[in-house]
């Protein structure tokens, strides 16, 4: 019997393709957002209205993550941007290879970007642990979900460098402990930012297209 | 449940590691894998089975060194003791702001294999 050290990162492989997105993005001075909750917390009607809101100065574009339909890229090219659906398949998440896939399948259309947003397959868990090159993960949670997913999904949590509650228009008519849902994302990511948001009212967008600017504007500087 | 594909990179590289030493069957792998790894410890060995089953390296073990993360403190440096899966929210010592350190480990560690025409029991 022989026993060797290996002592590999098991998602070397992805890390090796997600460096090569980041240096392509870097060089593009694409900023790159990969937004990640569960499903039915509302990501791709907060991007629709993201979209809507900034077309107008920014040049945006989307990769919609998704088991099965194309339905979510539909909804993004509606509002005349570019969108790339990737079809999953089963599986629960994106890796990078899928995001390499879909820039080159679109022939330059995602790749002379201000901003690319990712919506990742809807999961708390899985998409974790994938790197798709992003500047930085976004974890949205809306008020209808519960007020204890913070603790119950602490990967994601800990690693997003924003969260976003959604749906927050909704508040008055559920029981969610904002305070307590603060407190466990403070808890779990010191560092990170917290933004209170409704797509359908605008509350808390504004804040949201300052933060999308001033990372662009970081990235280009 | 993505346990499934995280164990086939666990076996592509256990497997690539014992062939490049001219390796035979597995034996065992160790894997580290920490608390905000997102992995589930017994689901990664179910999927292990799964994988392994019916081949040649049917029977091996994977054996999964859990890393739970640490709650540090900023201000006093006091590592905080907590029960698993829970969280504090401030320094039980003096109050203050905790950071988190750790936990994210997804690593394989090291891989035992018999030499290459080793006959197994």
């Amino acid at each position: 019997m022989t026993q060797i050290d290996v002592k590999q990162k098991v998602l070397a492989a992805n890390m090796e393709a997600a460096a090569a997105l980041r240096a392509g993005f870097a060089a593009s001075r694409t900023l790159v957002v990969n937004l990640i909750s569960s499903p039915g917390s509302g990501k791709t009607t907060f991007l629709e209205r993201t979209v809507a809101d900034l077309k107008g100065r920014l040049r945006l574009g989307g990769i919609e993550g998704d088991i099965a339909t194309e339905r979510d890229a539909d909804r993004l090219r509606r509002h005349g941007i570019p969108a790339r659906q990737i079809l999953t398949g089963g599986s629960c998440h994106l890796d990078a290879r899928q995001v390499r896939q879909a820039l080159d399948d679109e022939d330059g259309a995602l790749s002379a970007l201000d901003i690319l947003f990712i919506e990742n397959v809807g999961n708390l868990i899985c998409p974790t642990n994938y790197d798709l090159g992003e500047d930085f993960k976004v974890v949205l949670l809306s008020v209808t979900e519960g007020d204890d997913k913070p603790f119950k999904y602490p990967a994601i949590f800990s690693k997003a460098a924003l969260a976003v509650l959604t749906k927050v228009d909704l508040l008055p008519h559920v029981d969610f402990d904002l305070p307590a849902v603060r407190d466990q994302i403070r808890t779990l990511n010191p560092e990170g930012r917290l933004l209170e948001t409704s797509a359908k009212t605008g509350a808390g967008m504004e804040s949201w297209y300052e933060l999308l600017s001033s990372a662009l504007a970081k990235k280009r500087a | 449940m993505h346990e499934t594909g995280i164990a086939a990179e666990i076996y592509a590289i256990s497997r690539r590691a014992a062939d490049a030493h001219g390796g035979g069957r597995l034996d065992s792998v160790k894997v580290v894998v920490g608390e905000l790894s997102a992995i589930e410890p017994d689901l990664l060995a179910f999927a292990w089975e799964a994988i392994t089953s019916g081949g040649p390296d049917a029977g091996s073990r994977l054996d999964v060194e859990w890393r739970p993360a640490r709650q540090t403190c900023a201000g006093c440096g006091e590592v905080a003791e907590r029960a698993a899966g829970t969280w504090l929210r401030l320094c039980p010592r003096c109050g203050g702001a905790l950071r988190i350190e750790g936990g994210d480990e997804l690593d394989v560690r090291d891989v035992t294999f018999e030499e290459a025409g080793e006959r197994h029991p």
